[in-house]
């Protein structure tokens, strides 16, 4: 047994020993050939073509060598040098039909078109085309060197190649490029789906390629392509529907296309909803939520939950609420769905929300509330009570937020109290919700909204809760109405100044500009300094919407030179920046 | 440090005998009667501050450029415009009185710096087509942001004469081999290069030359002898490049097939005449017209994958203030390295560099380098290589760069130090 084992480590030794010895003949050899590549990489050019050369005298039919020889003579403007290693390359060659050597019948075809010889090339080219008779790839080379300099001539390369590799769709692709190059479009669509009919990975290219196709002929581009009828034309057409604006036909064609299998089925429907990613107009989501429901047609239940589910808020989001009710109805009664219904009666709440229905809002959480995890149950009765509020309905609103001790229920309880004119009680609900409570701008509107009422010595005023319930409901006028008519009865530091203020920041947004202005601008007396820096600079903003800049530009400076110290400041100098046409507009 | 302190008792000493102090007594002595400027990092707004400068000096005010002094800081008088012009801008100023400026006198006298009157606002233009968004050039943007007035021209203006009106020019990427920066083959269609290509033939057409490229080439000698007349020019990006590939090609073809119609001359890199070029020589030429680089002037060719040379840092070279006002001038910043950023010419290879040619900032170790300036006949031309020093990776489309979001941009101080070089009072300039 050991004597075994020390064999082995003998037989072992002898072979690495072998090894190394038969190695370093290889690694000298291989010496010049990374010396040349790193002298490449170093951008020394003259002396890397040396370096290839010394390569090639030894192994004539190096590619590598070849190819690097012919990147380092592009940069020096030699490329033609190249011939007399091409020429020794395919004479050394062993076997002049090897496929390794397509890289040096191209390289060789590349030099012939930089020295200008189209004879030369021709016969180069055509010596490859008798080695390689069924072959594409010499007449691709041979067409795209004469590409730059000979259009025509590259056209009747392809043509005669096609016709004499006898296929309708060799070097289709090539054809359909060179027809873009022309702008002959119908030309390069018939190319282009010939193309993708031989190899269906060219869709995205022949969709980006034809999609800046000018919109006149658009229309007798997708009539060619339905003459056509195949489903490689379909296809093309529904993408290029959609890259040209009408996603829902473009769907429509796509669906036309269906039916060849779930699983091709699939990854057609797959790639249109990926189309239509980020397009974010209401037609493309609408597209994208009947592609997303054919799909889930054709996919497993779990995920056709979650895309069905996927589909309803696109359907919403691009207005048919009808569909996206549908959707999530089916999904929230189906008692084996598991967290995907549970989800989809959690869309279904919001949509009713949405749709002013709380009513029937909150009976659909009533229902599902087993279902949903408690943090979201509660997020959603949030959301009623909100539902409620904007419908007037305080005591409904209250209910259903009655027994939420977290931080946003008492940051709802607050607002409820506000609305009802308990400022005091609204402060204390406030200050007990700490600032984090609800969304990043809830939080900032509450903050705002608790500054205001903290210059108010009231603990009561239910004309100004009326008059910020009318604004939160969206009837801006009684609010702003409201607003300044409990102004008028403040004095301008104990909160009259800030409630022109908001009242001004509501006429601005509904560019209600002249009202906007005469409040603005009676809130920013002196009297009231950091009032009066906000209102400024809202004033500033105003008046650039305006396109009245020289006057921004004097409120704006009189903010920077009257309140150096205040907040706003860094805000106001941007501003005029702005006002002055320094900020790019993106 | 006794020469120091031998200067600051002398200066204070002329200050109590001047006949305001002596009038007015120790009150005076404590007022403020100059503002520095610093431009180290006590500066809250390092753009702006080249802004406050220049509209002093179009008031009719006068500055001093204090070379070297806390980055290359400013002196100005206390006057109540530029106080307000200041806080406007949120720029810092720190109010001196005569004692603490005759201390900074005596510092800057002992030491490396020199103090440079700047007396007059030099009128700028930019070279831009006449709708071209301000936002895509660097120098639009530095000017824009800093507040600094300037006109624009472009080829008319410039073959009619245009340019006596002005004391500075900026290019920028602008192509003046008239290949349009070569994008004609990559970005076939695109609306904004086929709005480039028509508005750019129609101009040819308008002045009566063959071709774009020719127009070009013509638009190129007008500017060399503005510069030659005692013009100050500063280009960025390809406008460095292919304005001396214009210059040194006449009477070869450089263009490719697309621009004149014409195939570019294989051999046209040995037929370049160099002497007419203002900064490099013996470049070969890049023959491929889907490539968008021209030559290897660039050593860093982002677009052409084989030899993309990744980025660095560059560092700027610091001159002696009192013997090369100049260059320090031009080298002025808070920040001696600079993340290096791309453009279609991003550096100058130190191999195609002329000799005579000032190297203001270079990558150590690498073959090429960043910033360079040099003289031709009576005006001077410097060149900064890249696109925008706040994007160094600029794309086709990218937002234009928010300088706000920038005020301290030690690249973008290089392009402004570039604007008020002209502005220093002539007898300083000892280069």
């Amino acid at each position: 047994m050991r004597r075994r084992g020390v064999a082995r480590l003998a037989a072992l030794s002898i072979a690495v020993c072998g090894a190394s010895v038969g190695a370093s003949p290889g690694l000298a050899q291989q010496d010049p050939l990374t010396r040349a590549f790193d002298l490449e990489r170093r951008g020394d050019y003259v002396a890397a073509v040396d370096a290839y050369r010394a390569v090639l005298a030894r192994r004539p039919s190096e590619v590598s060598a070849i190819l690097g020889l012919e990147r380092s003579l592009v940069p020096l403007n030699r490329l033609p040098e190249i011939i007399p290693a091409v020429r020794a390359a395919l004479a050394a060659a062993p076997v002049p039909a090897a496929p390794s050597l397509a890289p040096v019948y191209a390289a060789g075809i590349r030099a012939w078109a930089a020295a200008g010889e189209p004879d030369s090339l021709r016969r180069l080219a055509e010596r490859w085309v008798q080695v390689s008779p069924r072959d594409e790839l010499p007449y691709r080379e041979w067409g795209a060197a004469l590409l730059p300099h000979d259009r025509p001539g590259a056209k009747q390369v392809y043509l005669l190649g096609r016709e004499r590799l006898a296929r309708p769709e060799a070097l289709a692709a090539e054809l359909a490029q060179l027809a873009l190059l022309e702008e002959d479009y119908p030309t390069a669509l018939r190319e282009w789906v010939a193309a993708i009919r031989k190899l269906p990975g060219y869709q995205p290219s022949a969709v980006g390629a034809l999609q800046g196709a000018p919109s006149r002929i658009r229309p007798e581009l997708l009539r060619l392509l339905e003459r056509d009828g195949s489903r490689e034309a379909r296809r093309l057409a529904a993408e290029l529907s959609v890259r040209w604006g009408d996603a829902v036909g473009g769907f429509r064609l796509l669906r036309s296309t269906l039916g060849t299998g779930p699983s091709e089925d699939r990854e057609a429907l797959h790639r249109f909803i990926e189309s239509l990613r980020g397009v974010g107009t209401r037609e493309a989501m609408r597209a994208q939520a009947m592609a997303l429901e054919a799909l889930a047609e054709r996919s497993p239940e779990a995920q056709a939950s979650r895309q069905r589910v996927e589909a309803a808020h696109l359907y919403s989001e691009s207005g048919d609420r009808d569909a996206a009710r549908r959707m999530l109805a089916g999904v929230a009664d189906d008692r084996a769905g598991g967290s995907g219904a549970a989800s989809a009666a959690a869309a279904l709440v919001s949509l009713l929300l949405e749709e002013g229905k709380p009513e029937e809002a909150e009976r659909r959480l009533a229902a599902a509330a087993g279902t949903i995890p408690a943090d979201e149950r509660d997020a959603l009765a949030r959301r009623i009570a909100r539902g409620w509020i904007r419908q007037g309905r305080l005591d409904r609103a209250a209910q259903a937020v009655a027994r939420d001790s977290s931080v946003d229920g008492l940051a709802l309880q607050g607002r409820i109290r506000l609305y009802r004119g308990d400022l005091a009680g609204a402060r204390r609900q406030w200050q007990a919700a700490g600032p984090f409570a609800g969304s990043r701008e809830e939080a900032t509107e509450r903050a705002m909204l608790l500054a205001t009422l903290q210059t108010i010595e009231a603990d009561s005023l239910p004309e100004l809760g009326e008059a910020l319930l009318a604004a939160e409901r969206g009837d801006t006028a009684a609010a702003v109405a409201g607003l300044e008519r409990v102004a008028g009865e403040l004095d301008p530091v104990a909160g009259g100044a800030e409630l022109r203020l908001m009242a001004g920041r509501m006429e601005a947004a509904r560019r209600r500009n002249v009202d906007a202005e005469r409040l603005l601008r009676s809130a920013a007396i002196e009297r009231a300094p950091a009032t009066a820096a906000a209102a400024e600079l809202e004033l500033g903003r105003l008046l650039i919407s305006l396109d009245r800049r020289e006057e921004a530009v004097e409120v704006l400076e009189h903010l920077v030179l009257e309140h150096p110290q205040s907040a706003l400041v860094p805000q106001a100098r941007r501003l005029l920046d702005v006002a002055r046409g320094a900020v790019p507009r993106t | 440090m006794r020469r120091r302190e031998f200067i600051r008792r002398s200066g204070a000493a002329l200050l109590a005998a001047s006949p305001v102090t002596r009038v007015m007594g120790p009150h005076l002595r404590r007022r403020a009667s100059w503002f520095l400027v610093p431009m180290d990092d006590a500066q809250s707004d390092h753009l702006k501050a080249y802004g406050v400068t220049y509209r002093l000096l179009q008031r009719g005010g006068r500055a001093e450029w204090l070379l070297n002094y806390r980055h290359g800081s400013f002196l100005m008088p206390a006057d109540a415009a530029t106080r307000r012009d200041a806080a406007l801008a949120g720029v810092t100023v720190e109010p001196m009185d005569d004692g603490r400026v005759t201390e900074i006198r005596g510092e800057i006298a002992a030491s490396n710096m020199d103090a440079i009157p700047l007396e007059k606002a030099p009128k700028v233009a930019v070279y831009a087509p006449p709708n071209a968004a301000p936002w895509d050039d660097a120098v639009t943007m530095a000017l824009q942001y800093a507040g600094i007035e300037f006109g624009k021209v472009w080829d008319e203006e410039v073959l009619r004469q245009g340019l006596a009106d002005y004391d500075w020019l900026h290019l920028h990427h602008e192509d003046f081999t008239g290949q349009y920066s070569k994008f004609f083959l990559n970005y076939a269609g695109a609306p904004w290069l086929m709005e480039m290509v028509d508005r750019n033939q129609r101009m040819a057409r308008k002045l009566g030359f063959p071709s774009v490229p020719a127009e070009k080439r013509a638009v190129a000698q007008a500017i060399a002898a503005y510069v030659e007349r005692g013009g100050f020019l500063f280009a960025m990006c390809t406008a460095t490049e292919t304005l001396d590939l214009a210059l040194a090609s006449d009477g070869v073809d450089i263009a490719a097939v697309y621009a004149d119609e014409s195939p570019m001359d294989p051999n046209a890199s040995n037929k370049m005449d160099w002497s007419r070029a203002l900064a490099f020589r013996d470049a070969r030429l890049e023959l491929r017209p889907t490539v968008s680089q021209f030559s290897d002037i660039d050593g860093h060719q982002v677009n052409a994958p084989e030899r993309r040379q990744p980025l660095g840092s560059f560092t700027l070279f610091n001159f002696s203030a009192k013997i090369d006002p100049v260059p320090a001038m031009l080298v002025q910043n808070h920040r001696a390295v600079i993340p290096d950023f791309y453009g279609l010419t991003t550096s100058f290879t130190r191999r195609t560099l002329k000799p005579g040619v000032t190297v203001l900032a270079e990558e150590p170790g690498a073959p090429w380098v960043k910033y360079i300036h040099g003289e031709r006949g009576q005006g001077t031309w410097t060149f900064l290589g890249g696109h925008d020093p706040e994007d160094p990776q600029h794309q086709i489309g990218d937002p234009p760069t928010d300088l706000s979001l920038h005020p301290h941009s030690p690249g973008y101080r290089l392009i402004l130090n570039n604007v008020l070089f002209p502005a220093a009072k002539k007898k300083e300039l000892k280069t």
